[in-house]
């Protein structure tokens, strides 16, 4: 990055803003207001700027332009410039976030943001007031990310709306929300947020100085700080986790985690982060912890389905057919019988041709969405089957596998699964099932040898953390959740809540109290 | 620093001891009392990493065995001993490959070309020793507890089935003791249990010293009795046919048949298989890697592939399966294997504590 240039601002109102027109191509949405306040009318003694769409126009009309005019006597009657400064800031800008500055690039800089410049004639500081504001997405349902039960709200493309989110729900003074801009071009706002003594200072110096390390022109999304910042590139795994929802995103900040918070999108990034996060769903902790556990584990079974299924009916159809019961076996032989193609050719057709569907279905236009499905359903799975082209078993297992990747609550963990799938379909129909056990065998070997940010992407299983397992393939009651993870979380607050705190009812009961 | 915990060790110690050994029928020489020679050769297996192999760790604590051959033999003979155990294992290494590779094609795979089916796994293997030591702990760490359970459903399965009847152990010792001794000595000492010498390659690395013997000891009886205890369920489940058989484990519970629904559970002894050679063989690559590279002084990761390659080569020069088979039983569990197991070890001892004494003699 080059350094940062600092030009004085000209004492003279009309130069400076000059200056600053200039540096902005004198784009027609900022807006000067020149108010003569008694002075010559080529010469305003006080000039106010700002751009259009990035203020909040209530803010700029009332508190700056509305209080200038009222007191504009006052203002032309000051002793000397620094007094009408001073005049200015004290008793007439009505805003709460103002400051002095004095640099040209300054002023260009808190424009940018939607601040409110104010010149006065004769002096070489300017007012800056934060006006920010303009119009953007209020705060609705997560679209990426539902739930029944639990709270509706997602977070939005306003970082300030989404820090605001978070804050509404910790409301601890331990909560740190450390700003910072990155890309040269773009200057976007980054928060990284944390609980002071319960996240571990260690990691969160290490996101720091990773955030820090990037020199890119330009952030538009999360996405462009996770492939910066993630501790291996050639994985299919995830080693950050992205959430639409604040709390899910509180839930991970009260566990020791960071979030890291990028203006211009609602995904928030969560990071350290272990292999089980990718399956758990904030609802788990709002449902009964019975089913919220049933439900992990069914998640758990529909990650190995996603993954494993179409290698596994390939390899047991092609190499090892002694292992099917033989009616399933005689049946299976009459499906086959009339189609021209080897499993695994079929396998490729039809999950090719899903992957397709499945990425029609993301980018065509809502309407047309119907249409598709019937061509999908009727088209490509009836009609191929009757064609003779795939045997009706093959679309059943795709469409099984496809509906089991829907069931992961994390996306770019399904979507790990779903291209791990076609490495294992090729394993499955060359080598069987030797072939499958090896790709599995593999895969375990990499996610060994995974981190995120320096904590083993495995965590509960290896390094083994017995503590750890009450929240990965079940969920215990939340009274037995008495510790927070451990390695992830600050050591020194491990402790999260009070012991034998399981409820009961009174040791005499109500009833037998009124018979007395 | 490469480092790892205490359930990590113990769950390397575990899959490596268990290995494919409880698949097979060890000491079938002794017939319906192979369990009890199998137990002979657990406590005198244990007797000799109590003694010997665990003492000189404790002697020579953050060193390999490289490190304290070339210590305590001089330059020449401990260049020379060092050179030999990087054949051993790698010897030991090529063995598991062949042997995995030879029961997958007879098993699974029946026209796949045999060097095919090595390579794949040699290329595996070689992942996880490119990895290094600590994901390699880590990865028995999250494998154990899978293999594990899976023993315990089908030896459950087994039992709950009807199919073991433990009256096939009897009569015990029938022709006396003599027998049950001569399957036990050398041949299940030096296959599985005498086989932790390798660990000398690994334990350098543990993390906390003072636990190092305890976890050791108990993590090797627990396989060790694991061990004893599939060799009675193989017994007792086929009887004499589980001499003949060439995977007696994988018989016995092709024959469970529960309602109709619970058969067929091939798949899952094959995984255990794959598990528990996978994790031998792939011990044994990372010790003569390991030892390889710390003879010649480089990076462990440059010895992959010259280590890899020779595993590759020595397991397509035996000419049958059965040619391995028969050289391991005939020579190398008798003459070989000893060696480097018990004598070498024996004699390096004796020269640590000679030296030892001599030192605090001169102190």
């Amino acid at each position: 990055m080059t350094e940062r240039r600092s030009t004085p601002i000209s004492e003279s109102s009309a130069s400076a803003l000059e200056w600053i027109m200039d540096e902005l191509g004198h784009g027609a949405d900022i807006v000067t207001r020149a108010f003569a306040c008694g002075g010559a009318d080529d010469q305003p003694l006080i000039t106010l700027v700002y751009i259009e769409g990035l203020v909040d126009p209530m803010a700029v009309n009332g508190r700056i332009v509305d209080r200038i005019l009222d007191a504009s006597q006052t203002l032309g009657e000051a002793a000397s410039a620094p007094e009408r400064l001073r005049l200015l800031k004290e008793k007439v800008l009505a805003v709460g976030g103002i400051t002095e500055v004095q640099s040209g690039e300054h002023i260009l800089k808190s424009l940018l943001e939607g601040h409110s410049i104010v010149l006065a004639e004769g002096s070489a500081n300017a007012i800056c007031a934060n006006t920010a504001g303009g119009e953007h997405r209020g705060v609705e349902e997560p679209s990426s990310q539902t739930v029944i039960r639990g709270p509706k709200e997602g977070f939005t493309e306003s970082i300030r709306t989404n820090v605001s989110l978070i804050r509404r729900k910790i409301k601890s003074p331990k909560l740190r929300i450390d700003y910072k801009s990155i890309g040269t071009v773009t200057q976007t706002q980054i928060a990284v947020v944390y609980l002071k003594d319960i996240a571990n200072q260690k990691i969160v110096d290490e996101i720091h100085e990773r955030l820090d390390g990037i020199d890119t022109d330009s952030i538009l999304e999360s996405g462009y700080i996770e492939e910066f910042i993630q501790d291996r590139t050639f994985t299919p795994f995830p080693t950050l986790q992205n959430l639409e929802r604040p709390d899910a995103i509180v839930g991970g900040i009260l566990e020791g985690q960071i979030a890291v918070i990028v203006d211009g999108t609602p995904f928030v990034l969560l990071a350290p982060v272990t292999f089980n996060r990718f399956f758990q769903s904030s609802e788990d902790y709002y449902q009964r912890f019975d089913i919220a556990s049933f439900l992990r584990l069914i998640r758990f079974g529909s990650f190995l389905v996603s993954m494993l299924l179409p290698s596994l009916y390939i390899a047991i159809t092609t190499f090892h057919q002694e292992m099917i019961p033989t009616t399933l076996l005689v049946s299976l032989a009459a499906q086959r019988e009339g189609t021209p193609f080897p499993a695994i050719v079929e396998a490729f057709i039809m999950e090719i041709t899903f992957e397709v569907l499945r990425e029609a279905g993301v980018r065509m236009p809502r309407a047309m969405g119907s249409a598709i499905s019937i061509v999908g359903a009727l088209v490509l799975g009836q009609a191929a089957v009757q064609a003779g082209l795939v045997s009706a078993a093959m679309v059943i297992v795709v469409s099984f596998t496809a509906i089991a990747n829907f069931v992961i609550p994390a996306i770019n963990m399904a979507t790990a699964s779903r291209l791990i799938r076609f490495a294992m379909m090729i394993l499955g129909g060359t080598f069987g099932l030797f072939g499958v056990m090896t790709g599995l065998m593999f895969l375990l070997i990499h996610m060994v040898s995974l981190r995120s940010f320096g904590i083993p992407f495995m965590l509960p299983m290896s390094p083994l953390s017995i503590s750890n397992l009450k929240d990965v393939f079940i969920r215990l009651p939340w009274w037995a959740l008495s510790t927070r993870p451990r390695l992830i979380a600050d050591p020194k607050a491990n402790v999260r809540q009070g012991k034998n705190q399981k409820p009961a009812p009174p040791s005499s009961s109500a009833g037998e109290r009124n018979d007395e | 620093m490469v480092q790892y915990s205490r359930f990590q060790l113990s769950a390397l110690i575990i899959l490596f001891q268990i290995g494919s050994s409880s698949l097979f029928l060890l000491a079938s020489d002794a017939k319906r009392d192979a369990w009890i020679a199998t137990l002979f050769a657990m406590l005198v297996g244990f007797a000799l990493l109590a003694f010997v192999t665990l003492t000189i760790q404790k002697l020579a604590p953050r060193q390999n065995l490289i490190d304290i051959l070339l210590a305590h033999f001089g330059r020449y003979a401990g260049t020379l001993l060092a050179i030999s155990y990087v054949f051993y294992f790698s010897y030991k290494s090529i063995r598991n490959f062949r042997e995995f590779s030879d029961l997958m094609i007879v098993y699974l795979l029946p026209h796949t070309p045999l060097a095919v089916v090595l390579l794949l796994l040699i290329l595996l293997s070689a992942y996880a020793v490119y990895q290094g030591v600590e994901v390699f702990f880590r990865l028995a760490e999250v494998l154990l507890p899978v293999v594990l359970i899976v023993y315990c459903a089908l030896i459950f399965l087994l039992i709950g089935a009807d199919i073991v009847h433990f009256d096939r152990l009897q009569p015990m010792m029938e022709e006396g003791v003599r027998p049950v001794f001569d399957a036990a000595i050398p041949e299940v000492i030096s296959f599985p249990f005498g086989e932790m010498v390798v660990f000398l390659m690994l334990w350098q690395y543990y993390g906390d010293r003072k636990t190092l013997s305890r976890v050791t000891l108990y993590s090797y009886l627990f396989a060790g009795v694991f061990i004893v205890i599939t060799n009675m369920a193989i017994i007792g489940s086929l009887g004499p046919v589980s001499l003949i058989s060439s995977i007696p484990f994988m018989m016995g519970t092709s024959f469970v048949q529960i309602a109709s629904i619970i058969e067929r559970m091939d798949p899952f002894v094959a995984l255990l298989l794959f598990t528990g050679v996978f994790m031998k063989q792939t011990t044994y690559f990372l010790a003569a890697t390991l030892a390889a590279s710390r003879l010649l002084k480089l990076n462990h990761r440059t010895m992959i592939v010259p280590v890899g390659m020779a595993i590759f080569c020595g397991s397509l020069m035996f000419r049958s399966q059965m040619a391995q088979v028969w050289v391991g039983f005939k020579y190398n569990l008798k003459y070989h294997f000893p060696i480097f197991q018990i004598a070498i070890p024996l004699l390096l001892l004796l020269i640590m504590l000679a030296k030892n004494r001599r030192m605090k003699v001169r102190a």
